[in-house]
């Protein structure tokens, strides 16, 4: 990260210099972030999709659970993606 | 320090000189004396008026007493009219509404109960009334047999009375016929024996043997 | 060269305010506010007793969305109280995240965090204050330790409930509905903007003004696609309060 900041921001004062790496290290943040919650995401659903098609009459109740389980996954990419705005924008 | 922002919509820059440094001074500056500013001078126009500004803003993750003090009010004001006036209004129709189609569910479950009981009533009806007819049926046959019966016995009784009639008559005549050829064969035999002998045998005699031949006869 | 500049991030969340206690963000929560009232009042003025149609049908649509999916299926019967308080935030919520795919206001209320961070706390009360009505003081030693934890274990358990429930629980009810609808905004901006560059780009060969019309097909994908964030996000954000209410109201087992 720190090599590519150095190539980017070349010539640069060092107010600047500071606000390229908060640039970059902001897209890191949030690409980072977004990682494990997709992974887990991705579980979720298939999970549920395989408790669906196994039990269809329990579709309603396995599709509230996979929401509620998805909003909590979902917060840690959020929490990311704060940070994103908090320091890059 | 000063910040300038050059932003291109169409052949028009604008161009906003951002202060950041010092919050209660001057916040912006539009001005085209600075020497970074007339290279975009000489491309286009400068439109650059105190509407366009952009206030440097509070963070975004910062909420703002005004937006939370509106958005807020404007929400217990809503919830309070749903939870008072809004809700209970809706729910009362809807309940009601409920209600009567429940009441009509269950007026249609009770006439075709009622339905039902009819169908079953009916149906006893018609078997009692298929039972009757079969034991009609049954009553009309019977006394039919034994009327043919009555009349089969009758009829058979007539036949063998005439039978029987036919059969004695039928032996008389045999009997006779017999006791004729019997008179006749005892003549002739007495007579062929008186011829031959000279004297007439004893009549009895002869019709004896005469009959013990001829029943000889008979029987072979 | 296409010379995109990106507005800093205030200038697309920000309006002009109409005056200096009142924006476009407290104008959208009135106006969702006075919507969803005229709404549900000429919904309730409608002839109750005929199959629903129209404006009552979509109230009572919503009525009974809040009481099978939500209620239902977290706080069972005895939740059904708590159907217009969860039917008031579902359609505050909807409405105020709907204004961001609203041509002209194009703007989600809720991408600001005024509104989502005075809901949470508002939850954050309601459902505090239902388990201190229900369990009365025994509530707060119920969350901290559930019953069947072994005496060692209390510190750190007691730690970690306390965090995950007074403090997370509101903070990601926030961060969730904020972060979402701020996210959506962004993208529709980043979009826009960018078929808008190209589409007026000056250039010597115009396949790249007509290429503009690509980022302008995803922007209205994109639109389309949050539809389905606006409402599932309301959804979500009312379902979570229903399940934080009905796990206070009785103790965790």
């Amino acid at each position: 990260m720190e090599a590519i900041s150095h190539v980017v921001a070349a010539g640069l004062t060092g107010d600047e210099q500071k606000k390229a790496n908060a640039a970059i290290g902001a897209g890191f943040a949030y690409g980072i972030a977004a990682i494990g919650p997709g992974i887990g995401i991705g579980y979720i659903v298939g999970k549920s999709v395989e408790a669906m098609a196994r039990q269809p009459e329990a579709a309603g109740m396995v599709r509230t659970t996979m929401f509620l389980g998805i909003a909590f996954t979902e917060a840690l990419a959020l929490i990311g993606f704060v940070v994103f705005i908090l320091i890059g924008l | 320090m000063l910040t300038a922002v050059v932003t291109q919509s169409g052949s028009a820059f604008t161009v906003h000189l951002v202060a950041t440094v010092p919050p209660n001074s001057t916040a912006e500056q539009t001005t085209s004396s600075e020497p970074m500013l007339l290279a975009a001078n000489e491309v286009a126009s400068v439109t650059a008026t105190a509407e366009e500004t952009i206030k440097p803003g509070p963070s975004p993750i910062a909420p703002e007493l005004k937006e939370v003090a509106w958005g807020g009010g404007s929400f217990v004001v809503f919830a309070v009219l749903m939870r008072f006036v809004l809700f209970p209004r809706l729910k009362k129709g809807m309940d009601a509404r409920y209600a009567g189609i429940r009441a009509d569910h269950e007026g249609a479950d009770a006439t075709r109960a009622e339905a039902k009981a009819e169908v079953a009533g009916y149906e006893a009806q018609l078997a009692g009334v298929k039972a009757e007819a079969a034991a009609h049926i049954d009553a009309a046959r019977q006394t039919l047999e034994a009327e043919r019966a009555a009349r089969l016995e009758v009829v058979g009784a007539e036949i063998a009375q005439h039978r029987a009639a036919a059969t004695a008559e039928n032996d008389a005549a045999r009997a006779a016929v017999q006791s004729q050829i019997e008179s006749a064969v005892a003549d002739v035999s007495g007579r062929a024996i008186e011829l031959a002998v000279g004297k007439r045998p004893d009549a009895t005699v002869v019709a004896r043997v005469v009959a013990d031949v001829m029943g000889a006869g008979v029987s072979r | 060269m296409l010379g995109l500049e990106f507005p800093p991030i205030n200038e697309i969340l920000r309006w002009q305010d109409v005056f200096s206690s009142f924006n476009k963000i407290a104008l959208i929560a009135v106006a969702a506010a006075v919507l969803g009232t005229v709404v549900f009042l000429l919904a309730g003025s409608k002839d109750a007793t005929v199959a629903p149609k129209g404006i009552r049908n979509l109230a009572e649509t919503s009525v009974e969305f809040i009481e099978d999916s939500v209620i239902m299926q977290t706080m069972g019967k005895e939740g059904l109280g708590w159907t217009p308080f969860l039917l008031s935030l579902f359609v505050f919520i909807f409405l105020c995240n709907m204004t961001g795919i609203i041509p002209i206001l194009q703007m989600p209320a809720t991408a600001r965090i005024a509104i989502p961070l005075f809901l949470s706390l508002l939850v954050w009360i309601v459902f505090i204050g239902t388990g201190l009505k229900h369990q009365k003081a025994r509530y707060f030693t119920n969350l901290l330790w559930p019953p069947g934890v072994p005496a060692a274990l209390k510190p750190l358990v007691g730690l970690i409930e306390f965090f995950s429930t007074i403090i997370v629980r509101p903070l990601s009810l926030t961060v969730r509905l904020f972060a979402n609808m701020l996210a959506g905004h962004i993208l529709l901006v980043t979009f826009a903007l960018l078929s808008e560059a190209m589409f007026q780009a000056k250039t010597h060969v115009p396949l790249l003004n007509i290429g503009g019309v690509l980022p302008f097909f995803m922007l209205v994908f994109l639109t389309a696609f949050e539809v389905l964030v606006v409402f599932l996000q309301a959804y979500i954000f009312t379902i979570l309060t229903a399940v934080y209410i009905g796990s206070s109201t009785h103790a965790e087992h």
